[in-house]
């Protein structure tokens, strides 16, 4: 086979390294993760329907639990830290993410038209 | 005659495209079709093209096959616009109908950017990316032709709209409720959203491609840092592809959902807003701007170091500030639509974030200046085009802060103030850009270079062309005259600065003509390249022969500082590009496919079928796409093998073997 | 490349990885899942700002049903810890146990596409289709396309089982498997999201 070059060896960029998952035994950490992701929707739906707090509170506390959620299964699940070399997907998922909540408020404030003169 | 008939023939050939310069249209398009029908039936080359074109996933000859469709889609383009400013030459000329003029002024705007600028930038990245960071291909060759295919198929789809069907007509931008169902039944605006839906996958896949390429491949030794500028322009235009066409591809989506089959995301009734349409596609809009203009950056600071002999000034804050504008870009969509009213504080953050970007843009255009502050200049046809570029892209970027700002702009929208700004900075700077890249890397792609004489008329042409046709849209947007115009009376002081600006189109147009022949000359006649240094060039590709072999480079060269060529030249080890022959071991390089082919066919096939309406079609286009998928996805034979002595071969015939 | 097992000095290394251009592949598939996070990202932007735009239905707190929606969470979220569990096992090189437990994801997924299928299906007989308002256009648009992406998935998966059964685990099948369950996992996040916001967040008011 064609190895294309050799591993980065000069790049070191410490938030980017690689790290390989190596359970030999029963992987219990995705058990738990599993049942952490059970508890984390339970929780919301119980305190929507209980209504709990205020809307708005409500809306934050739910919103906090979805983005705990997505850690969650980023962390547990999706072999983040996976890669020969930097794990540049890191990189991309952060700036990305970071575009993708710019987006989604940014478009909201725009699009309220608090405007004096619309 | 069946019943059918008649109503095939309304539908594909309504009276809109059986005006005088469609019909024109359809004699070159036909008596084109036919020479280059017979010319490659009587040369047998049919199978050639297909083996060696076709179903090609070498990126040398990718970019290549993009580097055709631009300059083909610069003629249609560069058409269009002497169109409109032939009609404009002069009040009241009627020399095309108001109807036209809107179709023209689209297809011109869409053309330019996306069939244009985009693959003319893929032809760069396709050619140089791979040589200059020491990597045998691209990450996913295969996809690489994917991504070629559906660009080539959405082309041919927005094309084809002109002499069948009916051509879009509702600005580049394609803005509800101008494109809304009730208002615009045609079939122009489907053409406009498929067509541009199916190239933007090609061009997320071209995104992703580079960015991994740039990432995962770079030659050993080649840190982020020692890499050359182009190569960081390309990362950092890449990533912004990432981020900002599924903006579009949303925006593009949902408009066809709402005509094909009737949503109400941007009508004006059912509760639909037309300015969520108009925010999605500035999503997109702004940073397409850098997009495009990034690579022109990268390659005049490949350009100015080589024709000055000196390294880039100041290489590090090069590569902040690229970074700065690809981050920064993604904040100031606004600017665009202003004057819909968000509210002054929405119009004043993104005013300033726009004011913003032109201190990183600053910073390299003082770079530049000092790279060639005491060096020792030639002043060869690429770096006309920059020398060129600084005075031009300053204006537009200085027009571009007066347009930021908020109360001038709400004066200036849409008017020929705004015209000449973003003609400024596009032509000004991603097509001086990409000329002067062309004219550099020529030489690499094709073996020989282009003649410095006749180029030096092209440039020229087309550099005073410009001026004289955009300095005086300055003045004509200051006195009133409003975009996209169709025709003005006599008496509102507009007809002599209109006239000066028709003949400087021409001028252009002259200069496009001189750029073609050049290209057609120096086929034949122009100055071979044997060393494949012909520049004394400072990167990676100008270690290896005019044209690179198959695999680029027989031994992956090692790199231990920036300027590698150029490193290794000044130390005398030129020879270490040269292989001992029990160097060489057998490599495994990408295989031909058709599949790319075919599934962009499937591609076309599909929004032809959503054009008309005609499911059965769409269907059809459909399968096609599932099966090419299906097809990609068991093959497993995806490489071949190339024994050592083919490379050994090959080496020893371009007199790189040592004895 | 050779199909077989990586050698020693490779065998640190998860299959999928062990060869360097497989596993270019897989930082490719992370770069194609950030366009996807930026696709998703504009439909919710849609459908925040179309949020309170109807066109005569109810209003979402009665519109949307929450048990529906819960049951759709809990079989995501036990089909994302099956697709890893499978991943797991791949590991291992237990190909039937790998085999089982990827089967059991489709199955999962399949009965997530089922019920949201019954539930538009159920909306539009009530009349309520995405032409009556922008609103609804943005929910069926934004639910639709993850539901599109699931079944998507569930037909690449079952091309996978076909390839792994012709083929046995090389780097190259376990190449796709990993990306497969990469996918798999980034879809459960999008309905995560879709979950708290459009269906609990409806029911706010």
């Amino acid at each position: 086979m064609s190895v294309h070059r050799a591993p980065d060896a000069e790049e070191h960029l410490p938030y980017l390294e690689a790290h390989f998952e190596s359970e030999t035994r029963f992987p219990w950490i995705k058990v738990v993760g599993y049942a952490g992701s059970l508890v984390l929707t339970l929780v919301a739906f119980w305190a929507v329907s209980a209504h709990w707090m205020s809307p708005t509170a409500l809306l934050a506390f739910i919103l906090g639990l979805a983005v705990a959620q997505a850690a969650l299964q980023l962390g547990v699940f999706m072999h983040l830290r996976e890669s020969r070399g930097p794990s540049w997907q890191i990189a991309g998922l952060g700036l990305g993410l970071f575009i993708a909540v710019g987006l989604v408020g940014m478009s909201i404030w725009i699009m309220l038209f608090k405007s004096g003169v619309s | 005659m069946p019943a059918f008939v008649p109503y095939l023939l309304h539908t594909l050939f309504p009276p809109t495209v059986l005006r005088p310069t469609e019909i024109g249209a359809d004699v070159l398009i036909v008596a084109t079709g036919v020479i280059i029908v017979t010319v490659l039936t009587r040369q047998k080359k049919w199978g050639w093209l297909w083996r060696e074109w076709l179903t090609t996933v070498d990126h040398k000859r990718i970019a290549v096959m993009y580097l055709i469709a631009a300059i083909a889609m610069l003629f249609r383009g560069g058409v269009d616009a002497l169109m409109m400013r032939t009609n404009l030459a002069l009040p009241s000329v009627h020399f095309i109908s108001a109807e036209e003029y809107n179709e023209v002024f689209t297809t011109h705007g869409t053309i330019m950017i996306f069939f244009m600028a985009m693959p003319l930038i893929f032809a760069l990245f396709n050619a140089v990316i791979p040589l200059m960071i020491g990597a045998r291909d691209v990450a996913f060759p295969r996809l690489n032709a994917v991504s070629f295919w559906l660009f080539a198929f959405g082309a041919l789809l927005f094309n084809i709209s002109f002499v069948v069907g009916g051509s879009p007509n509702a600005g580049w931008t394609a803005y509800p409720p101008l494109t809304e169902l009730a208002f615009n039944p045609g079939p122009g605006e489907n053409y406009y959203f498929l067509a541009l839906f199916i190239s933007g996958i090609g061009t997320t896949i071209t995104g992703i491609n580079f960015l991994v390429t740039i990432l995962r491949m770079r030659a050993p030794g080649m840190t982020l840092m020692r890499m050359p500028l182009f190569a960081w322009t390309t990362l950092c235009t890449s990533a912004l592809i990432l981020f900002a066409f599924p903006p579009l591809t949303v925006a593009l989506g949902t408009s066809l959902l709402d005509r094909l089959f009737h949503a109400s995301f941007y009508t004006l009734g059912h509760g639909g807003m037309p300015m969520m349409y108009v925010n999605l596609f500035w999503l997109f809009g702004h940073p397409e701007v850098y997009i495009v203009v990034l690579p022109a950056f990268g390659i005049f600071s490949e350009v100015v170091p080589t024709f000055s002999r000196k390294p880039l000034f100041g290489y590090t804050a090069m590569v902040v500030s690229v970074v700065a504008i690809m981050v920064l870009s993604y904040g100031t969509w606004v600017h665009h639509f202003f004057t819909m009213g968000a509210g002054p504080s929405v119009n004043v953050f993104f005013g300033l974030s726009t004011m913003l970007i032109a201190i990183p843009t600053g910073v390299k255009i003082f770079n530049w200046i000092f790279t060639m502050w005491g060096g020792r200049i030639r002043l060869t046809v690429p770096m006309l085009y920059q020398l060129a570029f600084i005075p031009t892209f300053v204006v537009g970027g200085a027009t571009g802060v007066l347009l930021a700002t908020v109360p001038v702009d709400y004066q200036l929208h849409n008017t020929y103030f705004l015209v000449a700004h973003f003609h400024n900075t596009l032509i000004g700077g991603t097509v001086f850009g990409l000329l002067s890249g062309l004219y550099y890397w020529w030489p690499k792609m094709f073996g020989y270079k282009l003649d410095e004489r006749q180029g030096k008329w092209a440039f020229w042409l087309f550099f005073l062309g410009f001026w004289v046709t955009f300095g005086p849209q300055y003045l004509l947007g200051l006195e009133g005259m409003t975009r996209r115009l169709w025709t003005y009376p006599l008496g509102l002081g507009w007809h002599a600065l209109n006239l000066i600006s028709t003949i400087g189109a021409y001028g252009m147009g002259a200069g496009f003509v001189v750029l073609v022949y050049n290209v057609v000359w120096s086929m034949q006649h122009g100055e071979r390249d044997l060393t494949g240094d012909p520049w004394d060039g400072r990167t990676l590709e100008w270690s290896l022969p005019s044209p690179a072999p198959e695999y680029n480079f027989a031994r992956i060269p090692v790199v231990t500082e920036r300027d590698a060529w150029w490193a290794m030249k000044a130390r005398g080890e030129t020879t270490a590009v040269r292989v001992r022959p029990d160097e060489i071991s057998a490599l495994e390089l990408p295989r031909n496919s058709a599949m790319p082919f075919f599934l962009g066919l499937g591609f076309f096939v599909l929004g032809f079928g959503l054009t008309f309406r005609w499911w059965w079609i769409a269907g059809l286009g459909l399968a096609g796409i599932l099966g090419a998928m299906l097809w990609a996805g068991f093959d497993y034979e995806d490489r071949k093998h190339v024994h050592a002595e083919e490379i050994r071969r090959i080496e020893a015939a371009l007199g790189r073997l040592e004895a | 490349m050779s199909q077989a097992w990586p050698e020693m000095e490779e065998q640190t290394l998860p299959a999928e990885f062990a060869h360097e251009e497989e596993s270019i592949k897989i930082t490719g598939f992370w770069m194609f899942l950030v366009t996807d996070v930026l696709i998703f990202a504009s439909l919710f932007s849609l459908y925040a700002v179309y949020a309170g735009r109807m066109g005569g239905e109810p209003n979402p707190a009665t519109f949307f049903h929450l048990g529906p929606a819960l049951a759709e969470t809990l079989l995501l979220l036990t089909s994302s810890f099956t697709v890893g569990l499978a991943i797991w096992f791949m590991r291992r090189r237990q190909v039937g146990a790998m085999t089982a437990w990827l089967v059991a994801t489709l199955v999962l997924g399949a009965t997530f596409v089922a019920i949201e299928a019954r539930e538009f299906l159920g909306d539009i007989q009530s009349g309520y289709t995405w032409h009556q308002s922008a609103f609804l256009s943005a929910f069926f648009t934004l639910v639709g396309t993850h539901g599109a992406h699931v079944t998507f998935g569930i037909l690449m998966a079952l091309t996978l089982l076909i390839q792994v059964a012709r083929r046995g685990l090389t780097p190259v099948t376990a190449r796709k498997l990993y990306t497969f369950s990469l996918y798999w996992h980034f879809l459960d996040v999008v309905w995560i999201f879709i979950y708290s916001v459009v269906y609990l967040g409806g029911r706010l008011g």
